[in-house]
């Protein structure tokens, strides 16, 4: 445990009634990283942060957050975090407005800049049942930056956002990562987790599977590259030629189109190949494996005892 | 009041000035049933209800009505519906004290019951005249006590059920059957033996009793009282815990 340690959970354990939902978690967040949280819905990433903001009691485990005691200490603990979650809401009659003057302390941030910064201006007399859903969720985001916390806890933070929204509320969380604030994301949406995460922390059924940058998680569990073209009279020596490439696995035609799958040098060595025999294809393209693959490659390998294999759309929030 | 408690019953009671139907039941019930039950027996002194104006024994029976609707159907619908969307969860993360909604709600709900209990005198003052009030001072303790009580009770219920429409439904059985046995239906005195039995303990009997009685002059009820204290700071207490953010 580091003095730089802003999370520190060792074993944390929650059940309800005979069903386990986390299961010996251990989890370390320093200062001023943003780390994410990613695994299939189930997966017990909620609860592992709403144990983290103190809102359920671990059956065991020992945590600490911002030197705190989730638990014994929530008090102290809960005005240093800021916390976006998952499913929650306000007041349907309460304004923009009185939310912010309801959850500002006196250390808070002008929630003004705050609505300007997230496209919520204009809506400071709307009451929150009239809100769509990214705007609740800006606003929610909103009331979590406001009072200048040292923790940001973000839950499904792109949740119903369209793509526009989705953009704004990364680049606020980059902000807030220049200004050294320190951030746990929780999310199934693998392009949100490798745009903003420097390290990522893969859970299944209430168990953490990996953890690494994204790039060291690619590299671990989809070292993998597809690449296909299409060339209607291909000479045999340059399928000969491809096939016995440096990393190639397996080369396959049909009809006209090829497809090659190896590890990712062979997109150099296949390109390499196909200019020195002068056959460029038109259609040419490569499949470069990303975060996604990678969890699903990590899931594949690692099958939970009793729990289903998640479905990629389930895992990435469909692929945008 | 700038603090967490005064920020969260201000707002509590805004949002009520928002959603009149809320307040309606709260409101709208008590007077409109004291109207027609007040008016059905007459002015004349009746031995049915202790030889006083029937009028004046339903005008002093009301206001706990109002503190009954208030507790038992308007908070329970109105806190449950909070838990079920998250928007408790949503206070206690963001660091509001453990005890400051329970405060809040304690504070909006004395002021709804003040309020309602205001204007049920206001109509009935034209219409039957208010009593006088012969021992005002126990009057004064039973119906600070009742609405603590009550307002208690509606929070440990809106804790305890699991959704708006659990809330809506019990606080409903629970109330109605209080009213017409205890404070809104027929006096003790011409109920059977096993119906007065069963109506002697209910809280809104109790309450009624410490009320009704000081106020015409029929007895202190000090036994009443002192119910509905041990009632008040009981419910106060589990309701304090369970709504503990």
């Amino acid at each position: 445990m580091s003095e730089r340690d802003v999370v520190t959970v060792r074993g944390l354990r929650k059940t309800y009634g005979k069903r386990v939902v986390v299961d010996g978690v251990d989890l370390t967040v320093a200062a001023g990283e943003i780390v994410g949280l990613v695994g299939a819905n189930g997966a017990g990433k909620t609860t592992t942060v709403e144990c983290i903001q103190g809102l359920r009691r671990p059956d065991a485990g020992v945590l600490r957050v911002l030197g705190y005691d989730p638990v014994t200490q929530a008090a102290r603990l809960r005005p240093l975090v800021g916390s976006q979650l998952q499913d929650s809401a306000l007041p349907d009659r309460l304004r923009v407005a009185e939310a912010l003057d309801l959850f500002a302390t006196s250390r808070g941030r002008d929630g003004g800049e705050l609505l300007e910064q997230f496209g919520l201006a204009g809506q400071r007399r709307s009451v929150f049942s009239s809100l769509s859903g990214g705007e609740r969720q800006r606003l929610f985001l909103v009331l979590a930056l406001l009072n200048r916390p040292r923790l940001v806890i973000l839950d499904e933070l792109t949740q119903g956002l369209d793509p526009a929204a989705r953009r704004n509320v990364w680049a606020a969380v980059r902000q807030l990562h220049d200004t050294g604030t320190t951030v746990l994301l929780v999310t199934h949406e693998m392009d949100e987790a490798e745009a903003l995460c420097g390290r990522i922390v893969v859970m299944r059924a209430g168990r953490v599977l990996d953890a690494g940058t994204p790039a060291e998680l690619v590299d671990r569990h989809a070292r993998r590259a597809t690449i296909r073209f299409s060339l209607p009279d291909l000479p045999a020596p340059l399928l000969q030629e491809i096939r016995q490439l440096d990393g190639v696995r397996d080369v396959e035609l049909s009809g006209a189109q090829v497809t090659v799958h190896g590890d990712r040098r062979i997109i150099a060595h296949v390109g390499a190949a196909l200019v020195r025999r002068g056959s460029v294809p038109e259609d040419l393209g490569v499949h470069v494996p990303d975060l996604e693959d990678a969890l699903l490659g990590l899931l594949e390998r690692e099958p939970a005892v009793g729990a289903p294999v998640p479905a990629p759309d389930e895992l990435a929030g469909g692929r945008r | 009041m700038s603090t967490a408690v005064g920020r969260l019953a201000r707002i509590e009671l805004r949002l009520m000035t928002r959603d009149p139907l809320v307040l309606t039941f709260v409101f709208a019930f008590p007077v409109v049933t004291m109207l027609i039950i007040g008016g059905a027996f007459g002015t004349a002194p009746n031995p049915g209800f202790d030889h006083v104006n029937p009028a004046h024994w339903y005008v002093a029976s009301y206001l706990t009505v109002v503190i009954a609707a208030t507790g038992l159907v308007m908070l329970p619908v109105h806190l449950a519906s909070y838990r079920e969307r998250g928007v408790l969860r949503r206070f206690a993360a963001a660091g509001f004290p453990r005890w400051s909604f329970a405060i809040a709600q304690l504070i909006a709900g004395l002021v709804t019951t003040v309020a309602a209990c205001g204007m049920l005198l206001i109509v009935a003052a034209p219409v039957y005249g208010i009593p006088a009030m012969h021992d005002w001072w126990r009057v004064a303790a039973a119906l600070p006590l009742g609405a603590v009580a009550f307002i208690s009770l509606g929070v440990l219920l809106g804790s305890l059920l699991p959704s708006a429409r659990s809330a809506q439904a019990v606080g409903l059985l629970i109330f109605f059957p209080s009213f017409l046995l205890g404070a809104g239906g027929p006096p003790p005195q011409v109920m059977g033996s096993a119906v007065r039995h069963v109506a002697g303990p209910l809280p809104l009997t109790l309450l009624t009793n410490a009320v009704r009685e000081p106020w015409l002059g029929l007895g202190p009820a000090t036994g009443s009282l002192a119910a509905v204290a041990a009632l008040a700071a009981a419910a106060t207490f589990a309701a304090a815990r369970r709504m503990a953010l």
